[in-house]
């Protein structure tokens, strides 16, 4: 069976596995509250003109300057490692949705690596699916070229795999932490994806109080 | 919104993806992993005058039985002059192998995606000591996302012990220095358990140190006062240290365990030649507990470096003075019961294990003014095999034969590792514009 992301049920469905999985098993460690830490930059990254659900040109970023994002690549025929990276993101938007102060200023933007396949109409699909409260914009781009030079800015990695009708894109899952000036101020993998942390990152680089 | 522990979970959905695992035991989390069978050891070898061409070097050794080149060099790239080559790493997404010269403190980035049989060198990083704000002698190159977190081992004020880690993007910016704290100066590893948030480093001792010949410093009493015998617990993701640990003697190498539920690291003291654990207590803070003994400590048989295995059951401990490996079972961590040894040359210095444990590796030099001399002075890579029970031979390169230097840290390459893992629409990446965190000084080979 082809894994698949061809709607938000397998999303919601890990969601809540690991919702419970929460409840049931209490963290290891307290992460370091919001400001107590330094996140300077660690790169730079452009901005880059991908298309959005409507299939009209939208910025990656296109953030005001008090805004950050949070950045993740994904792509529908994705099994493994992208249904986190969605979820995490999830999550975020929900407990965004619910703290007005900050909703406004933080953007979550979900890419694909796979702009032959996810076009501008199936990213809609999953927008639908997963079903933003706050500022969450799921984007593709134009052709394979474009994309790479998004990859290559970011430095993510990715391996085309698999067969022509069953593509694969074998990649390590990363989230980043852009801020304003296009500076990343965090890169997230699967080793270290923590909601609150994530939450907490995001606060001290807005700097502003929880 | 509680975090979930996520970072084992996906850890656990991301080796669904790989189907067989070949590496070492004792890499960041963070690093990708290979996938098969080993192609390559990469062996990061100091120069020695008059041998060769004289320069530090990389050397490529075949690893693979079924390859036409197993046992045999591969490749070698110099990198011109001897540096003091000692220790690197990859960084997280393997394309390339940043290998530091503790004499200067130059870092040698490799590429070895392009073609993993043959590593180039992409570009030598020049500015530590200055960027670093004085940190000297670049040792262990640990990845975590986008960046690389590099111990020293001294500083540029007096050459003594007191140092810093230094955070580095991928692409060689300069992100921050990190001193270590005070009653805890000295530095040498640094690992990272991401599931604990916590970070553990090491303690060595100053380059006044490290460049002496060892007899001479063994016998100078005031220099030997100048080792490190702490280990430091830091919030990892703060890099703030919460707790230093009194490890007397030069607590060098550290090794977590892998086990999701294995709360607890090794180290050994490399002058009193101790096994130590390192424990997580139920209050979250940690203690240093002294377990066994190493060989004869009246002996001084010098343990070097250690590596776990992936189900946390043995762990091969390496001393150099004897050229011995002691293979303890660690299944019991506060009871580790030695259950083999084995002498492997005249001195042994480093030891690296694959994932599924059947292959180790040995390498024989410590520092090019500690290793000895004369007969005693074999330097080789030694490949053996391991059944739980007993180390057996399966090849050996003798690097003075091949006029190569000596052999040092070794790290795993795969040829075809990288084989579609080009970017979608396959162009370069870009030249970027810096951020105002710091400067970028490299310059290309």
């Amino acid at each position: 069976m082809r894994p698949c992301l061809r709607g938000a049920v397998g999303v919601a469905a890990l969601l809540g596995a690991w919702t419970a999985s929460a409840a049931d098993d209490p963290p290891l460690f307290v992460p370091p509250p919001p400001g107590s830490y330094a996140l300077p930059a660690i790169d730079r990254v452009h901005e880059h003109m991908l298309l959005g659900p409507d299939g009209g040109k939208a910025p990656l970023l296109g953030l005001a300057p008090d805004q950050v994002a949070l950045v993740s690549f994904v792509y529908r025929a994705c099994g493994d490692a992208c249904p986190l990276a969605l979820a995490t993101l999830q999550r975020l938007d929900r407990h965004l949705a619910a703290t007005p102060t900050l909703a406004r200023r933080v953007r979550l933007v979900t890419v694909s690596f796979d702009p032959s396949h996810d076009t501008p109409e199936r990213m809609g699909e999953l927008a639908r699916g997963l079903g933003p409260h706050a500022d969450w914009r799921f984007l593709t781009a134009r052709d394979e070229a474009s994309m790479a030079a998004v990859l290559a800015d970011f430095g993510q990695d990715a391996l085309r795999a698999g067969a022509p009708d069953a593509p694969a894109i074998r990649h390590v899952l990363k989230l980043f932490l852009v801020d304003a000036r296009g500076d990343v101020r965090n890169v997230y993998s699967s080793g270290f994806l923590n909601d609150e942390i994530l939450w907490n990152d995001v606060v001290t680089v807005l700097g502003v109080a929880r | 919104m509680q975090p979930t522990r996520l970072v084992v979970l996906v850890a656990a959905l991301c080796a669904l993806a790989a189907p067989a695992r070949a590496d070492e035991t004792c890499q960041s989390p963070y690093l990708q992993k290979l996938t098969a069978q080993e192609d390559f050891v990469y062996v990061w070898t100091l120069g020695v005058d008059g041998l060769g061409d004289g320069s530090d070097k990389l050397v490529t050794i075949g690893a693979n039985p079924a390859r036409p080149d197993y046992g045999k060099v591969v490749s070698s790239v110099s990198v011109g002059g001897r540096h003091e080559a000692h220790h690197g790493g990859f960084t997280d997404d393997r394309r390339q192998l940043w290998m530091g010269g503790l004499d200067d403190s130059a870092i040698y980035v490799f590429d070895v995606a392009t073609d993993p049989a043959k590593p180039k060198l992409a570009r030598i990083q020049t500015d530590f000591v200055e960027a670093t704000g004085g940190v000297v002698g670049p040792h262990t190159f640990y990845p975590i996302p986008g960046r690389m977190l590099i111990t020293g081992l001294s500083n540029a004020t007096d050459g003594g012990g007191r140092t810093g880690i230094a955070e580095y993007s991928d692409e060689g910016r300069f992100v921050r220095t990190l001193w270590m704290p005070a009653g805890a100066e000295y530095g040498y590893d640094l690992r990272v358990n991401a599931n604990l948030n916590r970070m553990l480093t090491s303690s060595f001792t100053g380059k006044k140190n490290y460049m002496r010949k060892l007899p001479e410093l063994i016998g100078d009493a005031e220099a030997m006062k100048h080792f490190g015998d702490t280990m430091v617990v830091w919030d990892y993701h703060a890099r703030k240290p919460l707790q230093t640990l009194a490890v007397p003697g030069a607590p060098l190498e550290i090794r977590w365990a892998l086990g999701p539920r294995h709360f607890y690291a090794f180290t050994a003291s490399a002058l009193t030649s101790k096994l130590w654990g390192v424990f997580r207590k139920d209050d979250g803070s940690f203690e240093a507990v002294e377990l066994a003994p190493i060989g004869d400590p009246a002996k001084t048989p010098l343990p070097v470096d250690i590596s776990l295995s992936a189900d946390d059951r043995f762990l091969f401990v390496s001393t150099f003075m004897d050229g011995t490996s002691h293979v303890y079972d660690v299944s019991n961590p506060r009871a580790p019961k030695l259950v083999h040894e084995r002498k492997i040359g005249s001195q042994l210095n480093m030891v690296s294990q694959t994932w599924d444990g059947k292959r180790v590796y040995f390498t024989s030099s410590l520092l090019a003014n500690w290793d000895k001399t004369g007969a005693d002075g074999e330097q080789f890579l030694r490949a053996f095999s391991w059944d739980g029970e007993k180390l057996e031979p399966l090849f050996a390169v003798d690097f003075t034969a091949e006029k190569l230097g000596r052999p040092h840290i070794m790290h795993f390459g795969q040829a075809s590792f990288f084989t579609g893992r080009e970017r979608p629409g396959g162009e370069a990446p870009q030249e970027k514009a810096p951020p105002d965190a710091g400067p970028r000084v490299a310059r290309t080979p």
